[in-house]
């Protein structure tokens, strides 16, 4: 098989594959470093690269094959990580110059769980500085450039990952989501992310910026790929108390079942209101095809979606208390978007951040009984295309919104609402706009119902327009 | 009527908090005129039966 092959192939193609030694892990992570090697000038997707640690990590896992020792569908696949998730013994920067020598001691409990499935970790990826932005150009590492468009951004703040993914260097990567940061690159790269429920996954080894909005998630090249991901990252960690002792159902098990009967809700309010033009035909032209497949339209009602902009307060005032001592001791080393976006959460007053507590409690109880009408809610994953990477603004229906810094936020209007009320979501490719570059639709379900989640997203990923589409710059494209 | 500077620089001096420039603090306006629309916005909701907090149930 040619490396060109090897590259192209989804972890679900290529684990039965590895699991009969017809692909070799030590050939595989040669084939994705060498594909890291020759993209990163081009990209700018790592801030480290692991070479001699990821080929001893896939010689132990090609000889624990041939000793018998299969550890599941991870196992010899490699995988990049966001560089705000510690990696014992390895640089983890979280994308800032404060951090620029920080190595952590352990690993993030969700780096262990992949290395334990035999993962074979071959970088740390770029990122928003401090992971807080949707644009994934960094002050200090440089600017992620997406592969559809290298002009343009990935998203963030997991820039680095979609942009692996989706190049075909990776064939995973794991992203943190506190507004939209899996998701985004996701839908801005054309490939699919994933914000599992709160308390799905351990959020311990992240430098968590909010009390309850953080999640870690994977990007990935298929649906069926994200589900075999989620498989290993999910579960209750002890030592993480904003895990959730639910158990893990076999996500695999749910694709390929019909969608006969499902209800899947439409809002009629927030989520379509400001889009671009081409983003809103290609999303409505995905809820015209999952009715095709059987789903039954509802349009649904979220009037509490008026408020959802309190978060932010929240949100503020977390990130400030994070960076306090940082911003006290390093407040130099800040690039100026982080900097003038973070400080104002020292003015937030103890009122109003209950107030956006309540507001968020309301809300949730808003989504928890649209959920009892509905299986499933589709949505678009970000307002518009990919932005270029020079654009300090857009524009939407006449009207100019921020891209990135103090008083930004419009890309994430639609990704930020799940991380406020903590249902799963998803986003999968459904086409390309006039200038080739990806637009994402966005999946929801009820709490812990991931399962529902890949069923839904894997019966449209079967028939979006997306299908077999790849960014020039990937090999063999 | 917009936030002052000086309330600004009085909040930062009586709070401890991280000192920034006239300059500076025009930068931090954008973040903060959204803040305060979202308060205006809060003004006519009713919180007064909601609880802080999560609460993530299955049944959820």
């Amino acid at each position: 098989m040619s490396n060109t092959d090897l590259l192209r192939m989804t972890i679900s193609e290529l684990a039965p594959m590895i699991k009969n030694k017809e692909v070799s892990p030590v050939e595989l992570t040669e084939t994705a470093l060498a594909e890291a090697d020759r993209l990163q000038p081009t990209l700018n997707s790592f801030i480290t690269i692991l070479h001699d640690r990821a080929m001893n990590q896939a010689r132990a896992a090609e000889e624990a094959i041939s000793r018998g020792h299969y550890a599941g569908p991870l196992h010899g696949i490699p995988m990049g990580i966001k560089d705000n998730l510690a990696t014992a013994g390895i640089k983890t920067t979280v994308g800032s110059k404060v951090l620029a020598d920080h190595v952590p001691e352990e690993d993030a409990e969700v780096v262990t769980r992949c290395r334990n499935a035999g993962a074979i970790i071959i970088g740390k990826e770029n990122l928003e500085e401090f992971a807080a932005g949707a644009t994934s150009n960094n002050p200090h590492y440089g600017a992620v450039h997406n592969p559809w468009g290298l002009d343009h951004i990935p998203g963030g703040s997991s820039g680095g990952g979609g942009a692996n993914v989706a190049a075909g260097v990776t064939f995973a990567s794991l992203g943190t989501d506190l507004g939209g940061s899996v998701r985004l690159p996701g839908t801005f790269c054309g490939v699919v992310g994933l914000k599992q429920t709160y308390g799905r996954v351990s959020q311990r080894g992240l430098m968590v910026t909010s009390f309850n909005g953080d999640h870690i998630g994977p990007m990935t090249r298929s649906v069926a790929d994200s589900a075999l991901v989620l498989q290993v990252l999910a579960g209750n960690d002890p030592l993480d108390p904003s895990t959730v002792p639910v158990p893990v159902p076999d996500y695999s098990a749910y694709l390929g079942k019909s969608l006969k009967g499902l209800k899947m809700g439409v809002p009629s309010n927030h989520y379509f209101d400001l889009l671009d033009g081409e983003v809103e035909s290609a999303v409505r032209g995905s809820i015209a095809a999952l009715e095709e497949l059987g789903a039954e339209l509802q349009e649904v009602s979220l009037p509490m979606m008026e408020y959802i902009g309190a978060m932010r307060i929240a949100a503020m005032a977390d990130g400030v208390v994070t960076h306090e001592p940082y911003l006290k001791a390093h407040r130099e080393d800040y690039g100026p978007d982080v900097f003038y976006r973070t400080v104002p959460g020292q003015f937030v007053l103890g009122k109003d951040y209950s107030k956006s507590l309540k507001v968020q409690r309301l809300i949730q109880a808003e989504y928890a009984q649209v959920m009892q009408q509905v299986d499933f809610l589709v949505t678009p994953t970000a307002p518009v295309a990919a932005p270029r990477i020079d654009a300090k603004y857009i524009s939407i229906n006449g009207e100019e919104h921020r891209v990135r810094g103090p008083g930004s936020g419009v890309i994430s209007r639609n990704t930020s609402p799940m991380n406020a009320v903590g249902l799963p979501a998803i986003t999968v490719p459904c086409g390309v706009n006039k200038s080739g570059l990806p637009i994402g639709v966005q999946f929801i379900t009820g709490a812990f119902e991931e399962g529902l989640l890949f069923q839904v997203a894997d019966n449209y990923e079967n028939v979006s327009p997306s299908q077999g589409l790849r960014p020039a710059v990937a090999v063999g494209a | 009527m917009p936030i002052t500077n000086e309330t600004l620089k009085a909040m930062i001096r009586d709070y401890n908090g991280l000192e920034l420039s006239d300059e500076e603090l025009e930068l931090v306006r954008p973040e903060l005129e959204n803040y305060f629309a979202e308060l205006k916005k809060l003004e006519d909701l009713d919180l007064s039966d909601a609880f802080s907090g999560r609460l993530m149930n299955l049944s959820d």
